[in-house]
């Protein structure tokens, strides 16, 4: 009997999983694919939002091209129970799907804090398709948005929203923006821009209620002036989807950020089911702690080399780097890795002048995170942002070049050429083989 | 499969090659949008050309999430145009910075060996980059190397201004 490929979720790491195994070849086998969604990527949602694409570009598989790969699509259903004695995943229709191997990646789903009103009428979060489409309907030239929120998730749909002709309110409880992105001296930098293109930012306020009042919104605060609304949007963090493994026997983690604990093949405590992405609490491969990164790239890492080893090979994963980047009207913003590590050697430079700011951290002769902002045009001039990944990713020994790169943060190309960091990248791959091109529905042919 | 190969030795710093490949990228002859740099070395007295290897991982093409990076015939990642929403996602998952972004059409875009016949090869007037049907190296780790080493040692005696140019 062919062995039979159980996936649940049609997000990044699902699909990745999916399209290596397929990749590998090997013996035939059945794949299954559960999803209470028609797959599509999140992280293009912010270009749909802004009218540079269309709706049509954000998905990743349509029936025909899961055909193709020979995936039984259940779409519009959720797996509601997984039986780890039994092997098998029943769905919320009834149906029973039984497994030789598993995937687990139900992703997250955004969440509202326990405010009044914020279920209310013309108050959105900004993280699903219909949620997206939601937003598209409600905001025109000249809404009045207030996002409350200042975290990551609300900094990619800002330039969308300012696109779509939104006058704009930023409310955040904490005293700064991005915490868990970049520092306080980049924060500073990048309130101040905002500030410049006419975003309003309210931080360290607190909403007591959102009310209704004559087809608008009014927020409330413990302290300071309500504000007035066409459309609130709430960006006040994610969940994974875990609540339907209860009882299942699949272990999650109690400890912050808790997810599925797994092993360097992303094996749950149980061999045969796997976890991938926001769902799995994997290793961080600069400090080697176990997190849940809920980032895309360690989605799609980690989705790949759950497809390979359910494929019949034996790959190993190293770990995956918190990264991110985002721009705000032409001001980029990246971080990689342990930018935040509070007991490191630090060195930092601003440029005040022209918004730049540049952090880099480093263990011993290591660099271990990196913060980086800039106006885009400098950015992408200069660009080494990638070579911070490089070294931090390789973990380059920069020890004869750290009194160089103290005095001058900027200056990172000679010591990334110089560290041979190139030869040492070259030999890594995440599934031990060269990468294939993507096969996605809309891919086309290259001359 | 044909690489390109950089041979900084050979390399006189005369940005023939960022010229053409700008040209070819973009339509425009400007250093700023060309996909292979030139670094000088040693206080502008020796130079290295710099470039995409088309690495076997393909950062780019498996970190992209709408499949908007692919390899070409010419064995070159390359990115569809129609397809990119200008996320910027390949530039962080790219460990080599050699992923670029232009602000005016607001995608990514890269060394795409110029369909088979790259334009920087083609006007290097030394040689400094040849299209060969070598494997894949770090052509030029040795050479910044030896050129940044008198001047790390200089720095470490010296407090000094200034970026290491």
């Amino acid at each position: 009997m062919p062995r039979r490929h159980v996936i649940i979720g049609a997000g990044t790491a699902g699909l990745n999983c999916i399209r290596t195994v397929r990749e590998e070849g090997g013996e035939a086998s059945d794949i299954s694919l559960v999803s209470a969604e028609r797959p599509y990527s999140r992280m293009v949602l912010p270009y749909y939002l802004g009218h540079t694409i269309a709706e049509s570009h954000v998905y990743t598989a349509t029936p025909a091209s899961l055909a193709a790969w020979d995936v039984k699509a259940r779409l519009g259903r959720r797996a509601a129970r997984l039986d780890s004695v039994n092997h098998t995943v029943t769905l919320d229709d009834g149906a029973v799907l039984e497994f030789d191997d598993c995937l687990i990646a139900t992703g997250s789903r955004a969440v509202k804090p326990p405010i009044p009103g914020a279920d209310g009428a013309g108050v959105h979060c900004f993280w699903t398709l219909d949620e997206a489409r939601a937003v598209v309907a409600g905001v025109s030239p000249g809404s009045r948005v207030a996002m409350v929120g200042a975290g990551f998730i609300a900094f990619t749909i800002l330039n969308a929203l300012l696109a779509r002709g939104a006058k704009l309110t930023i409310v955040e409880i904490a005293p700064r923006i991005l915490p868990r992105m970049v520092d306080a001296a980049c924060a500073d930098i990048v309130a101040r821009w905002l500030a410049r293109h006419g975003v309003t930012l309210r931080t360290d306020v607190t909403v007591t209620a959102i009310e209704q009042a004559g087809g608008e919104r009014r927020l409330t605060f413990k302290d300071g002036e309500p504000l007035a609304a066409d459309v609130v949007i709430m960006a006040t963090g994610i969940r994974a989807n875990l609540e339907w493994l209860e009882g299942s026997g699949i272990e999650t983690s109690a400890d912050p950020g808790g997810g599925i604990v797994v092993d360097d093949r992303l094996r749950s405590n149980v061999k045969s089911v796997y976890a991938a992405g926001d769902v799995a609490r994997g290793r961080n491969r600069v400090s080697g702690a176990l997190e849940v990164h809920a980032i895309e790239p360690t989605a799609q890492e980690h989705g790949r080399v759950v497809g390979a080893n359910m494929a019949g090979r034996d790959v190993a994963y190293r770990g995956s780097l918190v990264m991110n980047i985002v721009e705000v009207c032409e001001l980029d913003v990246a971080s990689f890795g342990q930018w935040e590590d509070g007991g490191a050697e630090v060195y930092t430079a601003v440029r005040a002048d022209r918004s730049q700011y540049r952090k880099l951290v480093f263990d011993g002769g290591r660099l271990t995170g990196a913060v980086i902002c800039g106006p885009a045009a400098d950015i992408w001039t200069t660009n080494d942002v990638g070579m911070l990944k490089g070294l931090v990713y390789a973990g380059s020994d920069l020890s004869g070049w750290k009194a160089h790169l103290r005095k001058n943060p900027f200056d990172i190309k000679p010591a990334f050429l110089a560290t041979r960091t190139v030869s040492r990248l070259l030999p890594e791959t995440i599934l031990s083989r060269a990468s294939q091109s993507p096969q996605l529905p809309q891919s086309v042919m290259i001359p | 499969m044909r690489a390109l190969a950089l041979h900084p030795e050979r390399c006189t710093g005369c940005l023939r090659c960022e010229l053409a490949c700008s040209y070819m990228q973009t339509g425009t002859f400007q250093p700023s949008k060309s996909v292979i740099r030139v670094s000088p070395f040693e206080g502008h007295t020796s130079y290295a050309p710099y470039t995409c290897t088309q690495c076997a991982e393909g950062w780019c093409m498996t970190a992209c999430p709408v499949g908007a990076i692919a390899i070409t015939a010419a064995g070159a990642k390359d990115v569809i145009d129609d397809r990119c929403v200008g996320c910027k996602l390949c530039t962080i998952a790219c460990p080599y910075g050699t992923m670029f972004y232009d602000g005016a059409t607001r995608k990514a875009y890269k060394c795409n060996l110029c369909g088979g016949a790259p334009a920087c090869a083609e006007a290097c007037p030394t040689q400094a980059i040849t299209y060969d049907d070598i494997a894949v190296g770090d052509w030029i780790g040795e050479f910044a190397a030896e050129r940044t080493a008198r001047v790390l040692r200089f720095e470490s005696s010296v407090p000094v201004a200034g970026g290491l140019r």
